[in-house]
């Protein structure tokens, strides 16, 4: 259909884009607040002023020498990689298999990760939270990353969904002429599925290195935590340093928002093209 | 059996297998069900038996107590005042979940291409945004003495508001962070839906002379019915869920207790005061209020959603 005959035409171009950008102006508005304020010189923190006349790198220098930044971001990069690789694995697994020999099971397994889902964490923290004590995880990339294994619905959903959109000739084809079901998965889904996997595993990525309650729980430790919690850490140590926690706060969504913008249509398209309705 | 067409499971010849074909599917599927197994479905079968033992986190279980967790639940008030705010939540996230994500999704998809793709992809970005970052920012802008927030009600004439420690902004306060992140990730799920619609019966009451008014009630709006009422169920049990970040970086819960919810609540009783009884039983009624609304939604959707 051309763009001049949409029949959902009704705004016209200026309105629409004057919307539209005020929405996602006011949406990012914060952390775009966070990132000017860094620059400013302490006397000047709480001026209006978007740019300062006398921009400073102060702020980052202090928060570099006071905060374990680099730790941190370690920490975190290593509990984000583990969940994504893990949510992955499990993912391409099972979808697979869901779409490709359990048809019988295929409709109630798919409830149960649909229902694990929505299911809220704070009504399962407890008993988490008692299991990786148990199991000697506190303080360790362990506690950190397993637990969070259990919460693959959405990569698991989202590749179903790619993995029954692929056309079924090419996996029979490779099946009739001798392939086992691994060889299938390895040499003809995988390859097929590249977008949707870096896709889903960028989201998973994303969303753990956001992860705020787990961590808070199991790994408390000033030295063994993630940015999220090392930040509110921070803002009750240093609360009155709006200077240095500003600083700090952009030092850890920066990383993020960038590789979000670079990998953004392939984020969105995963979930507009999953045929979620 | 049809080889070429069937579905795939019909292809039984070919090269010995190593695993015999009733144990394959359990074997890739065996990851998946037991990440769930061990830290979803194991651990809420857990809560339930922690809701009827009387034990803290620092002593070992002293004994069974049946209903005791939830009649000393029941007799507190702050128990029932978290479960209304609880409540007040759903109720003001409720149109930022549904009306809100709706009207952004169709305006973005009245014009495809490259000018909605980038503003899909902006209007995304409070997903990704890092919680803990935006809170502490907002919590600077809304310094009460120098905050940008009140520097601006300032030049309406507005005096300086306590936006955080005044319990009729708080949860106001509360309810709009969160706001912007719930408006993103449901305007992508609602765009997936429009992006599924299917256009050719859009264009056929186009060329029967509909007016644009008459396409989106009559041809698009029954089409969204599934996701609008899939959102607003999640809504109404997750919304205080979702401010959970929020609450514990802004006002952990204060001022006098307006912007507590049920959710924070479990955290609070589980792990600062360590009542793991308490703090399972009322854990267990979340599952509860959740299993109904799952029922309820199945209901409204098989009466609503034509097949």
């Amino acid at each position: 259909m051309s763009r001049a005959n949409h029949p959902m035409r009704r705004f016209g171009p200026v309105l629409w884009h004057t919307t539209l950008t005020l929405v996602a102006v006011a949406m990012v508005f914060p952390v775009l607040w966070a990132l000017l304020t860094s620059f400013k010189p302490a006397n000047d923190i709480y001026s209006v002023t978007p740019f300062s006349a006398e921009p400073t790198l102060d702020n980052y220098v202090r928060v570099l020498a006071d905060w374990p930044v680099l730790t941190l971001l370690g920490n975190t990069f290593v509990m984000a990689a583990g969940v994504a690789v893990g949510q992955i694995l499990i993912a391409v697994l099972g979808a697979y298999a869901l779409v490709h020999f359990s048809q019988r099971a295929r409709g109630p397994i798919l409830v149960l990760v649909t229902i694990s889902l929505a299911i809220p964490p704070q009504a399962l923290i407890i008993p988490q939270f008692l299991m990786t004590a148990r199991l000697g995880w506190l303080n360790t990339d362990a506690g950190l990353i397993v637990p969070q294994l259990g919460t693959c619905a959405l990569a698991v959903l989202l590749l179903v969904q790619h993995v029954e959109a692929m056309p079924r000739s090419l996996t029979n084809a490779a099946r009739l002429d001798g392939a086992r079901p691994f060889e299938v998965l390895w040499h003809i889904v995988l390859p097929a599925l590249r977008p949707a996997i870096s896709a889903v595993a960028i989201l998973v990525f994303i969303t753990t290195w956001n992860e705020y309650l787990w961590p808070l729980l199991v790994a408390p430790k000033p030295e063994d935590t993630t940015v999220q919690i090392g930040l509110t850490q921070f803002q009750t140590a240093e609360g009155n340093d709006f200077g240095g926690l500003l600083a700090a706060a952009t030092l850890t969504s920066i990383p993020i928002v960038v590789v979000y913008l670079f990998a953004s249509r392939r984020i969105t398209d995963a979930f507009l093209q999953s045929g979620i309705k | 059996m049809t080889l070429l067409t069937g579905p795939s499971r019909g292809v039984r010849q070919g090269a010995p297998r190593r695993v015999s074909s009733a144990l394959r599917p359990w074997l890739y599927l065996s990851p998946l069900l037991l990440a769930l197994g061990v830290w979803i479905y194991g651990p809420a079968l857990f809560t339930l038996g922690l809701s009827v033992l009387d034990w803290n986190l620092t002593t070992p279980p002293t004994g069974f107590v049946g209903a005791d967790n939830f009649a000393r639940l029941f007799r507190s008030a702050d128990f029932w005042q978290a479960l209304g705010q609880t409540l007040l939540y759903a109720v003001a996230l409720l149109p930022f979940s549904t009306v809100v994500p709706l009207l952004l999704a169709i305006m973005l998809w009245q014009r495809p291409g490259r000018a909605s793709t980038v503003y899909r992809s902006l209007l995304f970005l409070p997903v990704m945004m890092a919680p803990v970052a935006v809170a502490v920012s907002w919590k600077f802008m809304l310094n009460p003495l120098l905050g940008l927030a009140n520097e601006v009600v300032g030049w309406f004439g507005i005096p300086p508001v306590n936006w955080l420690g005044d319990p009729s902004t708080a949860l106001l306060v509360i309810v709009a962070v969160t706001a912007a992140k719930v408006t993103a990730f449901n305007m992508l799920l609602y765009s997936a839906a429009l992006s599924g619609l299917d256009r050719r019966t859009i264009e056929a009451a186009r060329l029967e002379g509909a007016s644009s008014w008459e396409i989106t009630r009559f041809v698009v709006a029954p089409q969204l019915v599934g996701t609008t009422v899939l959102l607003g169920t999640l809504s109404l049990v997750l919304a205080g869920q979702w401010v959970f970040t929020n609450v514990t970086v802004l006002t952990q819960g204060g001022p006098d207790g307006v912007t507590d919810n049920i959710y924070y609540r479990i955290y609070t009783l589980g792990f600062e005061f360590f009542e793991t009884g308490t703090a399972s039983a009322a854990a267990v009624i979340v599952l509860l209020v959740f299993a109904v609304a799952g029922i309820g939604w199945r209901l409204v959707r098989r009466s609503h959603v034509p097949r």
